[in-house]
């Protein structure tokens, strides 16, 4: 049975600016399932990265409402919502941002430790997905001695390590050439199938958008189209 | 391990990463910090001299009077007898205590001091000799002959300018006459003993030091004293040993004034100096205070994007406040330690005997007619230095609010965006 991890209800977000209000987002509405593997594609100014930041609650919508899972978001408090992307959200920046002054280890058990998990299982489960996504012997590295694909991996691994709800990646392959680009999304695919990974990209990337299960089309922030691609695809339909 | 301390971590290796600005902002700290110590050290060690001086030419740490002597200096506001026993007493229980160094009881009185050659207005005080010698120095001043001792009945030691004046020279004989307590005039033959000179104008050509027994003969006032001149065993037991004497005289009528009521002019000498210090102090902690707020600062600017991840990681905007106070705390507290070590060193190294600035003065040191030693010893007074580090240690987790709370409002989503 399917399980609803985010849905939102007529998303607008709307910046003030002048002469005129720049509307980023205009009356989105969405709804993705536990398991799904979702490209949010569309040209630059459409609104992707707005979206995946609202769904995020790295920003508040100016009008409409948020699920994530059972919690409705919107009205939460700034503490809340950061306890709410502990929990259920995981992100993948398109400049990787990892934290500096940590190794590649640190970086992606940092989110358990927010949690207060143990450092034995942290450990753990940290060199169980490195291994999973060949990042093995690479755990003491500091980002800067890591290659750019390595450090999306570990970004990947930080946002994946503490099994949220939802990851949320923006272009993440835009700083990785060809091949890098490729071994990522492969990564993240693997993920998906085997640890049922949610995932919601933006991208500009036609190799991602070939490979979710998903495509959801942004124009002037609002969806154009919503279409099933593949064999996980939740709830795709035309519009 | 808890979220506090996962910042605590963040933050240091935050500060080490930064290791060039957290070692400038750390230096203009502890520089700060050793400047405030030794500029305070010296100023104290200063002030001692300033005081120490001061009050020995005058009435002592602390002066047993009778009420009105201060203001009218005449010989009706006397202590009697029976108050001077009694002041004498309350002294010696004090000594006994280790609240004073020395005493000395004194009879003064304005007169007239006449020669075949001249007659010159002069203040006469008749001490104990081997009391008053070591209280105000003026055994060491002598510059003729040599000073009073127990048995000299009628020697005197004047000045060399008032010597001079009354053309008198080491045994020469001269008269004093004054109005004594019995209201008539009388007369005095005295003989000089020894001269002195302090380089003070006002005693080198006015004062006339004679036994205390013999003047309170002269004056009719036999066991009488206008002043007990007392020296504490430091400055800061002044207000002890003259609330312990209050007690002690209790209702005997005496007044007890501390120097800073008995020598006025000397308190405000140091007030005022010690306002100069203030605003010098001021600017050096506004400078200091700028450092941190800057280095602080720019640390949050230049890592938005950092902070903005960390919140998207699910770190709240008040422990990335947090995060960045922690860290302006840790800049502190190491500066801190590092900045008394070196004022301790500094001072303790270079000035332990002394910053000799006579090479600054052509003459004599001379500030309201004192004369003060060039060498200006440091003093270490722990409450000043608690006071110092106090004040750095605000002025750092002062420094450090802003840009924590700057840090705590950043837009997460704008943060991690952040090319700087």
């Amino acid at each position: 049975m399917n399980r609803t991890v985010v849905r939102t209800e007529d998303l607008w977000k709307v910046y003030p600016q002048e002469p005129k209000p720049v509307e980023a987002v205009r009356g989105v509405s969405l709804e993705i399932q536990a398991g799904e593997f979702v490209a949010m594609a569309g040209p630059s100014g459409s609104g992707k990265t707005t979206v995946l930041n609202l769904l995020g609650g790295l920003t508040r919508p100016t009008r409409g409402r948020i699920w994530i899972g059972e919690d409705e978001i919107t009205a939460l408090s700034d503490r809340e919502l950061a306890r709410l992307r502990l929990e259920s959200i995981g992100f993948v920046f398109q400049a990787f941002n990892l934290l500096p002054v940590l190794t590649a280890l640190e970086n992606a058990e940092f989110t358990l430790l927010l949690r207060g998990v143990p450092a034995e299982e942290r450990h753990r489960r940290v060199r169980e997905l490195f291994a999973l996504i060949g990042l093995d012997g690479l755990e003491d590295r500091k980002p800067g001695k890591l290659s750019g694909g390595q450090q999306q991996r570990v970004a990947v691994a930080r946002a994946v390590i503490g099994e949220p709800a939802l990851v949320l990646a923006d272009e993440p392959t835009a700083n990785l050439d060809t091949a890098t680009g490729a071994a990522l999304l492969e990564v993240m695919e693997r993920l998906n199938h085997e640890n049922g990974v949610t995932f919601l990209f933006s991208t500009h990337d036609p190799r991602v958008m070939e490979r979710a299960h998903r495509l959801i089309h942004l124009v002037d922030g609002s969806v154009e189209s919503d279409v099933a691609q593949g064999v996980r695809g939740g709830v795709g339909h035309d519009r | 391990m808890s979220r506090f301390l996962l910042l605590v971590r963040l933050a240091l290796r935050g500060l080490r990463r930064e290791t060039r600005r957290s070692l400038l902002t750390a230096s203009a700290m502890a520089l700060g910090l050793a400047l405030l110590i030794f500029s305070r050290s010296i100023a104290e060690g200063a002030h001692e001299d300033w005081i120490d001086l001061g009050v020995r030419y005058a009435f002592g740490h602390v002066a047993v009077q009778a009420p009105g002597f201060l203001a009218s200096g005449s010989l009706d506001q006397r202590l009697a007898p029976d108050q001077v026993r009694a002041a004498e007493a309350a002294v010696a229980e004090l000594r006994e205590r280790g609240l004073i160094a020395e005493s000395s009881t004194r009879l003064t009185v304005s007169g007239l001091a006449s020669s075949a050659e001249s007659a010159v207005p002069v203040q006469v005080m008749g001490v104990v000799p081997e009391a008053e010698g070591p209280l105000s120095r003026m055994a060491d001043k002598s510059v003729r002959g040599s000073y009073l001792v127990e048995n000299d009945r009628l020697g005197a030691y004047v000045g060399t300018a008032l010597a001079e004046r009354l053309g008198l020279d080491e045994g020469s004989r001269f008269v004093l006459t004054a109005q004594g307590a019995d209201g008539q005039i009388q007369g005095q033959l005295v003989r000089v003993k020894g001269m002195f000179r302090t380089g003070l104008t006002e005693l080198d050509e006015g004062l006339v030091y004679m036994p205390l027994g013999t003047a309170g003969d002269w004056l009719t006032a036999p066991g009488a004293a206008t002043t007990i001149a007392v020296m504490t065993t430091g400055s800061e037991q002044v207000a002890a040993t003259a609330m312990a004497l209050e007690d002690l005289l209790g209702d005997t009528g005496a007044l007890v004034l501390p120097w800073q009521e008995s020598t006025p002019e000397l308190y405000a000498m140091v007030r005022l100096d010690d306002y100069g210090d203030y605003i010098f102090h001021g600017l050096l902690f506004a400078i200091v205070a700028l450092a941190i707020l800057n280095a602080v600062l720019m640390s949050v600017l230049h890592r938005k994007r950092e902070f903005g991840v960390l919140q998207a990681l699910g770190l709240s905007p008040g422990e990335t406040g947090t995060l960045v106070f922690v860290e302006g705390v840790f800049l502190t507290t190491l500066s801190g330690i590092v900045g008394m070590a070196a004022g301790f060193a500094l001072t303790w190294l270079f000035f332990r005997d002394g910053l000799d600035l006579s090479f600054l003065f052509d003459q004599e040191l001379t500030i309201s007619g004192l004369v003060f030693d060039p060498v200006m010893v440091p003093k270490f007074t722990l409450s000043h230095v608690a006071q110092s580090v106090g004040f750095i240690a605000v002025i750092g987790v002062a420094a450090s609010i802003y840009p924590a709370i700057h840090a705590s409002h950043l837009d997460p989503a704008e943060a991690v965006k952040w090319e700087g």
